[in-house]
């Protein structure tokens, strides 16, 4: 059965790889996002698009 | 001086180059939409092609994809970023002079496309059918458009990059590393190219590139757009900053791996398809987070639609968003894949995406974004609700009707009877059956350009009755942001290096591409010496020529997947070898038509001939359009010895006394089929036109010997 699998996987390297990389780029990601004392930072960031007001912003 | 003690300083912002764009976006998405209304038309009513080559389906359908994907969609993103990228970044556009480069250049490369599709001049690869002078251009209007936007970027008064311009960072960089890469030809005459890529190579570069269309000109920018807009329309943030992060990362990684999952199934290596199936599956959570984050910034505030309907083409949007990203990684499952390749069923998912999601969240922009830029108020609201419910039906019209044409078709493909034969040989069966279905798909996109054009006359209106005399230079006051503060963490640092950023941006594409495209580096691995295959003859070059031309490629695959129905009702699966010599590839990606990897042979001479004239004469209910013209112009003999040259420069092997009397060489095989055309009753000379030429190409597909 392994073997049965494991014949489509001619270049078994290069999606190991892959998914080894994307892995390892995902987890640092995550640990960065959700590092301590980024709450208020991320709060004036999500603002930035509100913070200039122009003419007609008050109505639709 | 302001309160904080913050230097105020008083700059104009250029809306004169937004609003071009918009009306742009406008002018050409009647274009796109009207030439997708008349394709639609094409397919199930035949005599609507008018037996004109300019208009046949496959001239069309080129034109419609390119028109709706670079003018709509790029007219559309290029509004939004010179929108929002000003405000966002607290600056004007770093030149003018570059800005209006950008948006003529633009509008020339549309024309000109506009102008050579319908001429027939096309690469035939997907969505990259211009042709190298118009490559080229594209190339250097890119250019100009990102060293403007990075250029801004290097002047903002706003220290931290919001998310939405990261969307729009990726984009530009992305693209163009796609279309540079995936453009790399030799011309042969001023309108004819060949691609240095062959066979397994092209469709892997191309499907790289095809797919991150979809990802980086499509989805991308979108999602920056709406990372900005909808908070603006709503006056709340957007509901995580910190999802908005981790989904911008984990889409840039992931799509790039994905575009192999437009091969399952055909000759490409087995593990490059589990890799482009194993991403795809991926990309469901990012993509999934980037429409979460968009619809709960609506949370506790959906009260809005009532207040500001034109929240309503957002929500809309994201929903179809949300499904479009849901069943592209469905479809990229190899099993499913199987039922839905080559079906309608792809081409309704293409339009929930470019209708309901580039669509829908375009008319939003364009609704929150002109009545300020006129300093009015829209014209009307009635209107805009008006055009949202038709707009509306008329996707789901679209999009249902093809997801059930496209699975009764695949369904139609693979049954068999219990003795093991097709339960629908005939493959006329299987279209004839979904022809109603093509109606209401045709009755759908009529919907969606009618609820348009409603948009245009409020549009219209709503600028006409804007004051006049207005001033269109307003004066705003900003201050300096960020650049006092202490970067505390990697991650503010980063945030303030829009250089850095961009780096690390291309990289994560790189390093995905670099895998994909491995077969295009190693092909020697994957084929087998002993099998390998004879190249097409100079008359058969002429016909795949004029096979590309007429986009025969739209509608006709040649790449038979290893799959029982496929093999008993074609033949043998298609292999590497086959396609080697093949600038570029042309295994499909619809049938509407059968697939011709080995239709050689199959047919004499006359039946192809009486078929390209007249499809009904030999298949009575084929709804393949005419081409009479076939018969009446001449091949052009004269660029084949050029032609050849190239091909051979490529290394396609050739020998010098073939490239040297390629034209002699080609005259006397086509003197061979016109005289047995004649033999058998068919018209008499008619060894110069191209539909010998044709012919032969025809004739030669699977029929290079030692590759069965």
């Amino acid at each position: 059965m392994k073997q049965e699998g494991l014949k489509y996987f001619t270049d078994l390297h290069l999606t190991s790889m892959g998914l080894i990389i994307f892995f390892t780029f995902f987890i640092c990601v995550l640990f960065w996002v959700f590092r301590k004392d980024s709450k208020y930072f991320y709060g004036e960031m999500q603002n930035m698009p509100l913070k200039e007001q122009e003419f007609t912003d008050a109505r639709d | 001086m302001n309160t904080n003690g913050n230097l105020v300083e008083k700059i104009i912002y250029d809306d004169d180059i937004v609003k071009k764009f918009a009306l742009a976006t406008m002018i050409w998405a009647v274009a796109a939409f009207l030439f997708g209304l008349i394709a639609a038309i094409q397919i199930p009513w035949w005599p609507a092609n008018l037996n004109m080559e300019w208009v046949t389906f496959g001239r069309m359908r080129p034109l419609h994809t390119n028109a709706a994907i670079f003018a709509f969609g790029g007219n559309a993103i290029f509004a939004g970023i010179y929108h929002s990228s000003q405000r966002l970044l607290k600056t004007r556009m770093f030149s003018d002079l570059l800005s209006r480069m950008h948006f003529w250049g633009w509008q020339l490369i549309i024309v000109a496309a506009a102008i050579t599709l319908p001429l027939g001049y096309s690469q035939a690869k997907e969505y990259a059918e211009l042709e190298w002078p118009i490559d080229i251009a594209i190339a250097v209007v890119w250019v100009i458009f990102a060293v403007n936007f990075f250029m801004t970027i290097h002047r903002r008064r706003e220290k931290h990059l919001y998310v939405a311009l990261w969307f729009y960072i990726s984009t530009i960089i992305t693209v163009a590393v796609l279309h540079i890469v995936n453009s790399i030809e030799i011309p042969v005459a001023a309108m004819k190219s060949f691609p240095v890529y062959a066979g397994i190579q092209d469709a892997m570069v191309q499907w790289w590139y095809g797919h991150n269309a979809v990802a980086f000109f499509l989805t991308t920018p979108f999602l920056g757009l709406m990372y900005y807009y909808v908070p603006k329309v709503a006056n709340r943030p957007v509901y995580s900053y910190r999802l908005s992060i981790v989904h911008f990362w984990s889409l840039v990684f992931i799509y790039i791996w994905a575009g192999p999952h437009h091969l399952l199934y055909t000759s490409m290596p087995d593990w490059a398809q589990t890799l482009g199936m194993i991403f795809s599956v991926m990309l469901w959570a990012p993509s999934w987070g980037g429409m979460i984050n968009g619809l709960l910034t609506l949370k506790g505030s959906w009260n809005l639609l009532r207040t500001q309907p034109v929240l309503k083409f957002f929500v809309a949007a994201l929903t179809f968003y949300g499904m479009a990203t849901f069943e592209g990684p469905l479809l990229s499952i190899k099993s499913v894949s199987a039922l839905g390749h080559y079906t309608d069923w792809i081409i309704g998912h293409v339009h929930a995406g470019t209708l309901g999601w580039n669509g829908f969240l375009t008319f939003g922009m364009l609704y929150y974004m002109i009545p300020r830029l006129w300093k009015t108020e829209l014209y009307s609201k009635k209107l805009l609700e008006n055009h949202f419910w038709t707009g509306l039906l008329g996707v789901i019209m679209y999009y249902v009707s093809m997801v059930v044409a496209g699975i009764t078709q695949g369904l139609m493909w693979r049954a068999t009877n219990k003795d093991g034969t097709l339960a629908y040989p005939d493959f006329m069966e299987t279209v004839v059956r979904i022809v109603p279905l093509y109606w209401v798909r045709a009755l759908g996109g009529l919907l969606f350009l009618v609820g348009f054009l409603m948009m245009c006359y409020n549009i219209y209106m709503t600028i006409k009755l804007a004051p006049k005399n207005q001033t269109s230079e307003e004066v705003v006051e900003v201050t300096r942001t960020g650049y006092t503060e202490v970067p505390d963490t990697t991650h503010r640092k980063l945030e303030g290096m829009g250089f850095v950023f961009s780096v690390l941006a291309f990289l994560a594409i790189a390093v995905g591409s670099f895998i994909e495209i491995y077969p295009t580096l190693a092909l020697h691995k994957y084929i087998t010496p002993t099998k390998v295959t004879e190249p097409y003859t100079a008359l058969e070059i002429a016909g795949r020529s004029i096979y590309q031309r007429e986009g025969c490629y739209v509608c006709h695959s040649q790449q038979i997947r290893p799959i029982v129905s496929e093999v008993i009702r074609y033949g043998n699966a298609s292999t590497i070898e086959e396609s080697m010599w093949d600038h570029p590839f042309q295994w499909g990606s619809k049938r509407t038509g059968p697939d011709l990897a080995r239709v050689g042979k199959k047919y004499p001479n006359l039946w192809h001939f009486s078929h390209m004239m007249d499809p009904r004469a030999v298949t009575p209910s084929s709804i393949m359009p005419n081409y009479p013209w076939l018969a009446e112009k001449d091949t052009n003999f004269l660029r084949l010895r050029k032609e050849l040259s190239v091909l051979r420069l490529l290394g396609v092997p050739y020998d010098d006394n073939t490239v040297a009397n390629a034209d002699g060489i080609a005259q006397k095989q086509a003197k061979e089929i016109a005289a047995d055309l004649e033999a058998n009753g068919g018209p008499r000379g008619m060894e110069k036109k191209e539909i010998v030429a044709l012919i032969a190409y025809l004739q030669a597909l699977g029929q290079k010997g030692k590759a069965q």
